[in-house]
C-alpha cells in the first residue's frame, strides 16, 4: 500500500488507485474508531504541525483527532497572534518550525497553490487542508467515502454539487475525485457563482435550475455560501438566494424521489439549506464529519512513510 | 577612438547596404566608411564569425525602479542589463517613488545619461502619482525631455480622463502608451481565465478585460485624432481591433512582449510565480496570434516589459507574488527562439520604435552617428543566472534555450563588447 505522490496537495495529482487505497485504508480506520480503545501506535515518533492560516473548526479538530488517534505528536499553529501578524513570510515560518524537526505539515491557507509552493521549498510531507479556491482534498475524500457507504460505490453514481462553485475548493476537489472514479456530476447554482469554463475544463453538466439537478441526482452535495465574499456583486440577497437556490423541504418533496443530502459545513441554515432538511433522515452531514477522522487517519498514515501495520 | 568592424552583415532595411557583408570604419562615434574591404588602422578591431549589426535597439517599456525601489533595480543596473541585451535606448517606466510626474523627476533620469552606456528616455506619467485622477504637467515634462506619456502599470481607467489626456498631448504632438487593462473586470484575477485557471483553482482574468480597453481607446483615439500606442497586447481579438483601426487610418500602434508569445497558460500549472505578469500569459491560440501579427506587421514593436522584483516578492504564494518579469537580456534570444526572422525582429526593436517615438534613425550609412548593436542571430544557448546583470532575477527564461546572441553595442562614442 503506497501512494504515487509524496504529498497530498490535491486530488488533481492522485490516481484512481491512490484514491481507492485511501478509501480502503479509511474503512479499516473507521473500524478502529468503533473499538473501545481508539488509539493505534502507527505514527509514534512522527511529529505533525497543523498550520492554519485561515479559520477552521471542523477540519482542524478532525485532523488533530486523527493525528492523536494515530499517536503522532502534534503542534497547532494559527495565524492570528503569531509571527505572521508581525510580517513573517510563509517560508520563514515553516522553516523555523521545521528546524524543530517536524515530519509533516498539515496546512490551510487562503492562497491557491500555497501548499504547492511549500512542497517545492521544504523537505517535510505536506497535506493540503484547503488552499484558497483551489482544493480541499481530504474533504473530497471523506465525501467520496460517505457516498460509497451510502450508495455502495462511486462509478456511475449521479452526484449534484449545488451552490457557490466559483469560490469552493470543496467543489473543485469533489469534481476531480468523482471524475477520476467514474461518477457523473451536475453542478448547479447561480451563473455568477459558476466558473465560465467549468464545463470545458471538466466535462460536467451545468444547471441553473436546482430542482432539475436534484431530480437528476442520487446524492446532492450542498455547498456553503461564503458570506465573507458577498461584498462582490454575485447575487442580490440571502433571502433571494434561499428562494431560488436553497434546498427546502418543499423542494425536496417535489422531485418525487428520495436522495441523500451532504454539506461540508458550516451550514448557513435558511440560506443554502433549510433546517428541516439538514436535520432530516436524508441528511448524512454528521456521518461525513465522523468519516472525516477515519479518512484523515488514512491519508496521514499512508503519507507518513510508516507502513508496517495498521 | 576608431573601430574597424570586419565582414559584418548589415541588417537595416533603410540602408543601401542591407543584407550585405561589409567592413565598417567608425571614428569618434561617426560611421566614416562602409566598404568591402577597409585597411585603415583602428584602435579596436572587431572580427567574429556570423557577425551581424543593425541600428541600435530600443526598448520602449523598461522599469528601472529608481528612485524608490533601488533594491530591485537602479538606473545604472537597468542600463547595464539593457546594454547586455543589445539595447542602446530604453524608455523608463514612471512607476517609481516618487512617480515621474514632473520636470524634476524627468531631469533626474535624463541626467543619469552621462554615467551609463545607453540612452535613458523617461516616460512621463499622464496623471499625478499615476493615480488616474488629475493630469500631470505633461507639457513641462515634454519640454524637459520626456519621450512619451504613460501611467505605466496603472493604465488610465476613466474614459473621460483619457480623452483629456489624448487631447492635451496634441499641443506637442505627443504620444501615449497604454497597457490595455480594464481593472473593473475580475480585479482579483491572477491568470488568464480559461480551462487551465479553472483546473488550477486560480481566479481568472478574461481576455475581455483587455479587449474592452483596446476597443474603447481606439474610439477615443479616433475622436481626438491623437497618437496612441498599446503596449503588451496579449489577445487575438485585441489585434483584430488594432488591425481594423489601423486600416481605417487611426494613428494607433502597438507592441507585444516575447513572454506572451513564448509561454502559454499551461506553463503555469506548477504555480510558477515568474509567469505571473500584469497582463496574463494567455492560451496557445493567443500566443500564436501575437506571433503572426508580428510577422504580418500588425505589431509595430516588441518590448521587454522588464520589471525587476525582489526575491521575496516572487518566492511566495502565487496570489501574493507581484506580477512582472525581467526581460532586457532575454528579449532578442526569445524572439529568435520563436523563429521570428531576424529582419522582422530588428524592425520591431529598432526601426519601428525609432520612427514611432521620433528617435534618430541611426541608419548604417556613412556619415551617420554610430548607434549600433552587434549580434549573432543563429547562436543557440541556454540562459543562466550568472549571465544576468539586472539586480533581480525574476525570469522564467532561466534554463531555456534561446536563439540569437548579443555581442555588444556601440553608442555614445563608446564600445561595449561581450564575447
Amino acid at each position: 500500500m503506497q501512494l504515487s505522490t509524496k504529498h497530498l496537495l490535491g486530488i488533481r495529482d492522485l490516481s484512481s488507485t491512490d484514491i481507492q487505497t485511501i478509501l480502503d485504508t479509511a474503512t479499516q480506520f473507521k473500524e478502529v474508531l468503533q473499538r473501545p480503545i481508539k488509539k493505534v501506535p502507527s505514527l509514534r515518533d512522527i511529529t505533525i504541525v497543523n498550520l492554519f492560516y485561515e479559520n477552521s473548526t471542523r477540519t482542524r479538530i478532525s485532523f488533530e483527532l486523527a493525528e492523536k488517534r494515530l499517536s503522532a505528536d502534534t503542534i497547532n499553529f494559527t495565524a492570528g497572534g503569531s509571527s505572521v501578524s508581525k510580517g513573517e513570510t510563509l517560508l520563514d515560518t515553516v522553516n523555523n518550525i521545521l528546524s524543530m524537526k517536524v515530519d509533516m505539515v498539515v496546512m490551510r491557507h487562503s492562497a491557491s497553490g500555497a501548499p504547492h509552493f511549500l512542497a517545492k521549498h521544504i523537505p517535510a510531507v505536506i497535506v493540503n487542508a484547503g488552499d484558497g479556491i483551489n482544493e480541499h482534498p481530504t474533504q473530497a475524500l471523506l465525501d467520496a467515502f460517505s457516498i460509497r457507504e451510502k450508495l455502495g460505490g462511486l462509478e456511475g453514481k449521479r452526484v449534484a454539487i449545488i451552490g457557490d462553485i466559483m469560490h469552493s475548493r470543496v467543489a473543485l476537489s469533489n469534481i476531480y475525485l468523482l471524475k477520476k472514479m467514474g461518477a457523473e456530476i451536475t453542478v448547479a447554482g447561480p451563473p455568477t457563482l459558476i466558473p465560465k469554463y467549468l464545463q470545458d475544463a471538466f466535462d460536467v453538466r451545468v444547471e441553473y435550475d436546482v430542482k432539475k439537478a436534484l431530480a437528476w441526482c442520487d446524492i446532492a452535495n450542498v455547498l456553503r455560501i461564503q458570506l465573507e465574499r458577498q461584498n462582490q456583486v454575485l447575487f442580490s440577497s440571502l433571502r433571494e438566494y434561499n428562494q431560488a437556490f436553497g434546498i427546502t423541504r418543499e423542494l425536496l418533496e417535489s422531485i418525487g424521489k428520495e436522495i441523500y443530502i451532504m454539506h461540508p459545513g458550516p451550514i448557513n441554515r435558511g440560506v443554502e439549506l433549510d433546517s428541516d432538511v439538514a436535520d432530516s433522515g436524508q441528511s448524512i452531514i454528521l456521518e461525513q464529519v465522523e468519516n472525516g477522522v477515519a479518512v484523515r487517519m488514512a491519508v496521514l498514515y499512508l503519507l507518513s512513510g510508516k507502513r508496517e501495520s495498521a | 577612438m576608431s573601430i574597424l568592424i570586419r565582414k559584418a552583415i548589415i541588417v537595416d532595411p533603410d540602408s543601401p547596404f542591407h543584407r550585405s557583408a561589409k567592413d565598417i570604419f567608425i571614428q569618434d562615434g561617426i560611421i566614416r566608411k562602409i566598404a568591402d574591404e577597409i585597411t585603415d588602422p583602428a584602435d579596436q578591431l572587431i572580427e567574429q564569425e556570423f557577425l551581424h549589426l543593425s541600428p541600435g535597439w530600443v526598448d520602449i517599456f523598461t522599469h528601472c525602479c529608481d528612485p524608490g525601489y533601488e533594491y530591485r533595480e537602479t538606473l545604472e543596473t537597468g542600463a547595464r542589463a539593457a546594454a547586455k541585451g543589445g539595447f542602446t535606448h530604453i524608455f523608463v517606466v514612471p512607476n517609481t517613488r516618487p512617480v515621474v510626474h514632473d520636470k524634476s523627476m524627468v531631469t533626474y533620469i535624463a541626467e543619469k545619461q552621462v554615467s551609463v552606456p545607453v540612452s535613458l528616455h523617461p516616460l512621463g506619467a499622464i496623471t499625478r502619482d499615476a493615480q488616474g485622477k488629475e493630469l500631470a504637467e505633461m507639457y513641462d515634462m515634454y519640454a524637459g525631455g520626456a519621450i512619451a506619456f504613460s501611467d505605466g502599470w496603472n493604465p488610465i481607467q476613466s474614459a473621460g480622463l483619457m480623452i483629456k489626456a489624448l487631447q492635451y498631448i496634441k499641443t506637442f504632438d505627443g504620444i501615449i502608451l497604454q497597457i490595455p487593462d480594464d481593472k473593473s473586470i475580475a480585479p482579483q484575477g491572477l491568470m488568464n481565465e480559461g480551462v487551465i485557471s479553472t483546473r488550477l483553482g486560480l481566479p481568472g482574468k478574461p481576455a475581455m478585460a483587455e479587449e474592452l480597453m483596446v476597443a474603447r481607446d481606439i474610439k477615443l483615439a479616433r475622436y481626438t485624432g491623437s497618437r496612441l500606442h498599446f503596449t503588451g497586447v496579449t489577445t487575438a481579438k485585441s489585434l483584430e481591433y488594432i488591425r481594423r483601426a489601423k486600416a481605417s487610418g487611426i494613428d494607433i500602434t502597438c507592441s507585444v512582449t516575447p513572454q506572451h508569445m513564448y509561454f502559454t497558460d499551461t506553463d503555469l500549472q506548477g504555480y510558477d510565480t515568474n509567469l505571473k505578469t500584469e497582463l496574463p500569459i494567455r492560451g496557445k491560440e493567443d500566443a500564436e496570434a501575437l506571433k503572426n501579427a508580428v510577422l504580418d506587421g500588425t505589431v509595430d514593436c516588441i518590448s521587454s516589459h522588464h520589471h525587476p522584483l525582489a526575491w521575496d516578492q516572487k518566492v511566495c504564494e502565487f496570489e501574493y507574488a507581484k506580477p512582472g518579469m525581467t526581460g532586457l537580456q532575454t528579449l532578442f534570444g526569445a524572439a529568435g527562439a520563436l523563429e521570428i526572422p531576424t529582419e522582422t525582429i530588428i524592425r520591431n526593436i529598432s526601426l519601428n520604435p525609432r520612427k514611432i517615438f521620433r528617435l534618430p534613425a541611426a541608419s548604417i550609412v556613412e556619415g551617420e552617428i554610430a548607434d549600433i548593436t552587434l549580434f549573432q542571430p543563429e547562436t543557440r544557448y541556454s540562459i543562466e543566472q550568472k549571465d544576468l546583470v539586472s539586480k533581480s532575477i525574476n525570469t522564467p527564461f532561466l534554463g531555456k534555450t534561446l536563439t540569437g546572441k548579443v555581442l555588444g553595442i556601440i553608442h555614445k562614442n563608446k564600445i561595449l563588447l561581450q564575447f
